[in-house]
């Protein structure tokens, strides 16, 4: 697996799999920490339009608001 | 107690087995993320009555219970223990007064759910785990070695089927069982703790910058000026947090073997929910089917069979006739017979005609709706479809379950809106649950009333409530200092709902709601008709008389103001009772709509805020109301 140049999590398009790098918000760092979406590739299962993205791994959804993906930044895996 | 269990071949762990700290467990935490079945694990351990949701955050306060002599003590749901929501620190407080702690694990989400159970024993609590949904995780073709779980972790892990009652008498046999290893790799850590007197529970949460946890422990130590002393956080949150996640997957990768990778019905619906082209149209489906359900089959055609046939028919002449044989209609007991038996809210004919036969097939009617929504993870996937919207007025998606809740009791929803976030959120949610969101007893006698007008006064009733609650969003969003947190929100699995579930936790929340409405009913009937027996209700009809007037409604409206400043659906309820045309009977159900939210409501907003809000809250709902009823009795006249 390799990693592209980064980009913003809210330009991330469903099917797609991207490695977290930054995310900026402490209270969102720490819990994508806990629910380990920083332990690996998570892939985007769907966005929204101007909505939220939402991200799957392990069996483990999580839905980022569009304002909230804007701030993260990933890369992505090839 | 006190004794872990030791497997045959214990793979290679952090903890060490030998040691343990044991629990003489008096109380005893429930604890787990949500929608794990914690709260069914609960009811089936203390055969109480909790609530089981499928929904982040709706038991924002701890549930109490007793099992087997011990505390049972139900936390909310939370990932960690830590202090970045309500939930997580109402959850932090039960968690660092525990004896012990039952941690329910939901079995398919082990990856998630681990980074709990490994904090939880960093910080030394003696720990039992209920390894939930096992059921799930055959029918998803995986398989959890738990002698391997149980030997990696060194406490105790039950495998559950909580719904079905599977493993819980193992887990109860288990709790005196509940153990943690005596060290754990977090201390490689604790050099770097701040000059502070700390338990280990403590000192593991300091390390890892919980800033309220160091403010409990310094909290004695005030300064002459009465501030706190400064003392730093150590600023090791991340380290931690990911060399626990580090110790999480390794954990998962010994104990689990995923065999297979099905697609069930429930992820296709899933998909179809979470893709707007779908999801939409489903939810629109949906919102129809829940509208038929309590404004058709229960607003309509039950509610008919009970006010009228069974109540208005049978019970009120009876119980006219059995106050007039016992109480005369002289002398003293001449007002306590008009308060118990007068026509307009007399308190034992029209006040339980009105609360057994209106109220409460409405409010169980929603309860029901609301609890299938729960258990079945659609409110999350609302929030995801709603977020866009949400955010135009400074919420996001997470605010539709107020929005929703509120529909069903305006007070609750009032609470619930701690799941919103920032204080910010709070006070927008709230604000337009107060003035722009009817709750269910009130919105089952506007849909009646509108049904009787034609569909045409039906959707200007809603596009007038819907450009309120707009408009005001905007305004607030625009005028509120600070900004609002984007959505986060976990998206639990699509299940089907269980009727033993949904129907225990609309008969409690029923149970609840009348437990509350019934005193309050009863003491604003009594007051209502006291008012009527002197004349003063007439007083303050007339003094209403000018904002009635302006409203173009007749003098009687004032009444019904009256009734709306106790409860708005019992203002909706004397709607029924006035002679008005189509449009005034329009422009009355949008005034008594956004006037003051009902009594309760207003001690809600007053508890969880404060009284300045809750003044201006209720302040602002009369001008809003007045003010959009007036250019509405403006445009039908004209019209």
């Amino acid at each position: 697996m390799s990693l592209t140049t980064d980009q913003r999590l809210s330009g991330v398009s469903g099917g797609e799999q991207v490695q977290i790098q930054a995310v900026p918000d402490e209270r969102v760092r720490a819990h994508l920490l806990r629910i380990g979406m920083l332990d690996g590739p998570v892939r985007c299962r769907t966005t929204l339009s101007r909505g939220p993205v939402v991200l799957e791994r392990n069996g483990t959804t999580i839905a980022l608001g569009d304002s909230v993906a804007d701030d993260i930044t990933v890369a992505e895996c090839e | 107690m006190g004794v872990c269990p030791h497997g045959d071949d214990p793979p290679p762990t952090d903890a060490s087995r030998d040691d343990v700290v044991s629990a003489d467990a008096n109380t005893v935490a429930l604890l787990g993320a949500p929608n794990v079945g914690k709260s069914a694990v609960f009811n089936e351990l203390t055969e109480a009555d909790a609530d089981v949701s499928n929904y982040p955050g709706t038991t924002v306060t701890a549930t109490i219970g007793s099992v087997d002599g011990h505390r049972l003590v139900d936390a909310p749901g939370t990932y960690s223990v830590s202090s970045f929501s309500e939930e997580e620190r109402v959850a932090r407080e039960v968690v660092l007064d525990a004896d012990a702690v039952i941690n329910v694990v939901d079995a398919t989400q082990l990856d998630r759910d681990l980074f709990l159970t490994h904090q939880l024993l960093d910080m030394g609590i003696p720990t039992v785990v209920a390894l939930n949904v096992m059921d799930e995780v055959a029918r998803d073709g995986d398989e959890i070695d738990v002698d391997a779980l149980e030997a990696d972790l060194g406490v105790p892990v039950v495998p559950t089927v909580a719904v079905e009652s599977e493993g819980i008498a193992d887990l109860r046999r288990a709790i005196d069982e509940a153990c943690a290893p005596a060290t754990t790799p977090v201390e490689q850590w604790f050099d770097a703790l701040p000059d502070v007197d700390a338990s280990r529970r403590e000192a593991v949460l300091v390390l890892e910058d919980d800033r309220p946890t160091l403010e409990r422990l310094t909290a004695g130590d005030a300064r002459a000026d009465g501030g706190l002393p400064d003392v730093e956080l150590p600023s090791l949150r991340d380290s931690i947090y990911e060399h626990r996640r580090r110790r999480v997957d390794a954990t998962v990768d010994r104990v689990r073997e995923q065999t297979d990778d099905r697609r069930t019905v429930t992820d296709v619906v899933d998909a179809a929910l979470l893709n707007p082209l779908t999801g939409t149209p489903l939810a629109l489906v949906g919102i129809g089917l829940v509208y038929l359900f309590i404004g058709d089959v229960i607003a309509q055609r039950l509610v008919d069979v009970l006010e009228t046939e069974i109540f208005g028919a049978h019970y009120v002449p009876w119980m006219t006739g059995l106050v007039e044989a016992t109480v005369p209609a002289s002398g003293w007991s001449e007002p306590v017979r008009f308060v118990l038996i007068n026509d307009t809210l007399g308190l034992l004919t029209v006040t339980v005609q009105y609360l057994l036969g209106v109220l409460l097939p409405l409010v169980a009617g929603f309860y029901l709706v609301i609890g299938a929504l729960e258990d079945s993870g659609l409110l999350p996937r609302l929030a995801v479809l709603t977020d866009r919207g949400m955010s135009r007025i400074g919420l996001n998606g997470r605010a539709v379950i107020p929005m929703i809740v509120g529909l069903g009791c305006v007070t609750m929803a009032v609470l619930s809106t701690r799941i919103a976030g920032s204080r910010r959120e709070r006070l927008i949610s709230t604000a337009l649950l107060g003035l722009a969101v009817p709750c269910s007893a009130q919105l089952g006698i506007i849909l009646g009333l509108l049904a009787a007008l034609g569909a045409g006064w039906w959707f200007a009733y809603l596009g007038v409530m819907l450009l309120v609650f707009g408009i005001a969003g905007v305004f607030l969003d625009r005028t509120l200092p600070g900004e609002s947190q984007g959505l986060v929100t976990e998206l639990p699995r699509v299940r089907r709902p269980r009727a033993g579930n949904v129907l225990q936790k609309t008969v409690t929340r029923t149970k609840g709601f009348l437990t509350e409405a019934i005193p309050l009913f009863a003491v604003t009937a009594a007051a209502i008709s006291v008012l009527e027996y002197v004349g003063a209700l007439a007083s303050i009809v007339r003094g209403l008389r000018p904002l009635t007037a302006a409203l173009g409604m007749p003098a009687e409206f004032g009444q019904i103001l009256v009734l709306g400043l106790v409860r708005r659906d019992f203002a909706a309820a004397g709607m029924t009772d006035l002679a008005l045309s189509a449009s005034q009977a329009f422009v009355g159900l949008v005034v008594i709509t956004l006037f003051v939210p009902c009594v309760l409501a207003m001690a809600m907003i007053v508890k969880e805020h404060d009284l300045k809000t809750g003044l201006v809250m209720w302040t602002g709902s009369w001008a809003v109301a007045f003010l959009v009823g007036g250019l509405l009795a403006a445009v039908v006249t004209v019209l």
